[in-house]
């Protein structure tokens, strides 16, 4: 073996003998990822089936008992687009302030007043309010929508009657079809896929903080000045220690898809390769965070506080939490700069997107990118930093 | 031709300079102290020696391979003992010097004969296969020496070895040193006890500043402002100002040796006591001392002789 692979295969083995030195550490670093996976997967769960029904939760509130108004709230009950019960003014405002659920309907007094209504006629309107909790800003219009539906719906039933002579459901059919068409790949979004991804992906970046971290004890301990003083070349020791690192996050991604893969059905449904240089390119990014931790750390204790803000919230950031989608537009244009999003994105296209090799490859190179950046300034700093190790003795 | 040769090496951390042209020689056979109190630049002068610093100028060299130009032959000649227990806790004794010995090329047969010969030349055959988290401060210093030792380098550097030992792991360690020194080693060594100077190195060298102030054989550098004399250093909390250094100098009479350089103080006389009631007079004088100790080892005969030194101006020392 040349003296050069030697020395990176004799720093990696210490590493991996100190990595499992401790078998519980290392036991529970393979397994939090698995279990945070699965809860957030089980959280945002929705069976495939059921997805086209969602059902909205509201209360219906009538404040007068008319004809129009029960047969309105029987089609309000009745409808696919809500899970609808009745409730009083009171109970309504108290559950909407919880947010169980956070949307109300209150019929008014007048609303029987609709009975007289003509089509083009501008007679004094009914004021139907909608109750609903601040959090609820999305759900709000799509009450608005389908209780406009069903309302004018039944209007124009009752109308149509009176000049048909029978109530005609065809009648008051949209002369229109509505076909939903996912268009972000053939498969259906899968909770699981994404929740492995974006756990596995975050855990890779506590791995690589951890072995920065690893690192800086090294520095503390002297061992670093030991090592500088060996004939081994720095950016040796750099690589046998991205290896070690970046071969423990392999380990940690292969462990998590596979209990993703055996337990819920997480899959590579596009392209296998793209996978795979995704997985190469995040593990080296993992590595590349420790070096940097270790080259600008400081501290053990004040790299660790500034290393646990920082990726959690490029975490967030990136969508490994929850989907992306549900940022604002201008914090996802912002979350295009920092390497999480692109793996994210990466992972997903070729897990339940199901998309090809192209689809990846732009992931691949922005995460690949940070990775090399991240190697350039450890190993400039660390360069630097010479002098302050000694004093550090 | 030296082991060792340190020429005219120089190294700034911005404006102040750590070590300022310092030249020093170590040959085969002789172990040579390097000494000075805190920040005089021992352990950077031991690291460029090391070649874990780079000078911004001077030439470093070990065995004539310059650390510039032939860093690796630099490299493999030396061994450096960190001040530090450079070792990994997790690790057994055995797996720590497998590791260090590969990175210097050790591997097969050779490493698996080295590492029983200088856990034995420790005295830690024994615990070969324990983790190292469950030795002493001691035996962790004397594996972090059998680690430097394992490629057996002609050139020994050692940074404060005995900082956390106690006496008798500390005699242990010289006899060790002095047993290498026999056996051809050249050994460079930093500490601030002169006596364990005085007693286990062939030279000294001191630094004060990041210069070289003096250097050559410890009897030749230290006798002369000693011999026969109760003396004793201190560090002075505040400078002593012209006027109350002359008031003083004046009442301690001539028959005592007082000199201040900044914040350093040297105290002499001819007999403990006389050294003690000295001592007991600065400090009435209002002279806050944050720390003293006396070369000669007579401290406690000081203290004795002094029946000024009351408990509060003991305290008053100490807490200064």
């Amino acid at each position: 073996m040349p003296r050069w692979l030697g020395l990176i295969v004799t720093i990696a083995r210490k590493d991996w003998s100190l990595f499992w030195a401790d078998r519980r550490a290392a036991a529970f670093a393979f397994l939090v990822p698995i279990v945070l996976a699965s809860v957030f997967g089980m959280i945002f769960q929705r069976p495939a089936a059921s997805s086209a029904s969602l059902k909205l939760p509201i209360l219906i509130v009538r404040e007068e008992a008319g004809p129009l108004t029960q047969r309105v709230i029987k089609d309000l009950l009745a409808s696919p687009r809500f899970e609808a019960r009745e409730a009083t003014l009171a109970e309504a405002e108290a559950s909407v302030a919880e947010r169980r659920p956070g949307i109300a309907i209150v019929l008014p007094r007048g609303f029987e007043r609709l009975n007289e209504w003509t089509m083009g006629g501008a007679a004094d309107k009914p004021q139907v309010r909608i109750l609903h909790h601040p959090m609820c800003a999305a759900e709000r219009p799509w009450a608005e929508g389908a209780f406009t539906e069903i309302a004018m719906k039944r209007l124009a039933r009752e109308k149509l009657a009176g000049l048909l002579g029978r109530e005609s459901d065809s009648a008051v059919a949209p002369p229109f079809q509505i076909e939903a068409t996912p268009v972000a790949g053939p498969r259906p979004f899968n909770s699981f896929s994404h929740s492995f991804s974006g756990m596995t992906l975050q855990y890779l970046l506590f791995w690589g903080m951890e072995s920065g971290l690893l690192f800086l004890r090294e520095r503390q301990r002297g061992v670093w000045s030991r090592l500088r003083a060996a004939p081994a070349p720095l950016r040796l020791v750099l690589l046998g220690k991205a290896v070690a690192t970046a071969g423990i996050a392999l380990m940690q991604v292969l462990a998590t898809f596979t209990f993703g893969y055996l337990v819920f059905d997480v899959t590579i449904g596009g392209s296998v390769v793209g996978f795979v240089l995704l997985a190469l390119a995040i593990c080296a990014l993992a590595a590349a965070t420790g070096l940097l931790v270790a080259a600008i750390g400081g501290t053990e204790a004040r790299a660790r506080s500034v290393c646990i803000l920082v990726i959690l919230g490029i975490s967030m950031l990136g969508g490994l939490w929850m989907p992306a989608f549900m940022l604002p537009a201008w914090l996802r244009d912002v979350s295009l700069s920092l390497p999480t999003t692109w793996a994210m994105r990466g992972l997903e296209a070729v897990t339940w997107q199901g998309r090809g090799l192209l689809a990846v490859l732009p992931s691949v190179a922005v995460v690949a990118g940070f990775t090399l950046l991240f190697l350039l300034l450890a190993l400039a700093k660390l360069r630097e930093d010479r002098p302050r190790l000694c004093r550090e003795n | 031709m030296a082991t060792l040769n340190l020429q005219n090496i120089r190294l700034t951390y911005g404006d102040a300079a750590a070590v300022d042209g310092v030249s020093l020689q170590v040959h085969r056979g002789e172990i040579v102290g390097l000494l000075g109190p805190n920040g005089s630049g021992k352990s950077t002068t031991l690291a460029i020696a090391a070649g874990i610093l780079a000078p911004h100028s001077g030439t470093v060299s070990v065995e004539g391979f310059c650390h510039k130009t032939h860093p690796e032959e630099f490299a493999r000649h030396l061994g450096y003992v960190p001040q530090n227990h450079a070792l990994y806790d997790e690790l057994s004794a055995r797996d720590n010097l497998t590791f260090f010995g590969r990175l210097y090329s050790l591997s097969g047969a050779n490493l698996r004969r080295q590492i029983p010969r200088v856990l034995d030349a420790v005295g830690l055959a024994d615990r070969a296969g324990d983790r190292v988290g469950t030795f002493s401060g001691g035996m962790k210093q004397r594996l972090n020496l059998a680690a430097s030792l394992l490629h057996d380098p002609v050139l020994l550097l050692l940074d404060e070895p005995t900082a956390a030992l106690d006496p008798v792991s500390r005699d242990a360690l010289f006899a060790r040193l002095t047993r290498l020194r026999d056996e051809g080693h050249a050994i460079l060594i930093t500490t601030h006890h002169l006596d364990e100077a005085e007693r286990s190195c062939d030279r000294i060298a001191i630094l004060e500043r990041g210069r070289l102030v003096a250097a050559g054989k410890p009897r030749d550098l230290l006798q002369p402002s000693i011999a026969g004399k109760a003396v004793l250093f201190g560090q002075l909390r505040d400078p002593l100002p012209v006027f109350q250094e002359r008031a003083v100098r004046q009442r301690l009479g001539a028959r005592v040796e007082l000199e201040v350089t900044g914040r350093r103080l040297r105290l002499a006389a001819e007999t403990s006591e006389e050294l003690g009631r000295s001592l007991a007079f600065l400090l009435a004088a209002g002279v806050v001392l944050e720390s003293f100790r006396s070369p000669t080892g007579s401290l406690e005969r000081v203290m004795r002789a002094s029946p000024a030194i009351t408990p509060e101006a003991s305290c008053r020392v100490g807490s200064a």
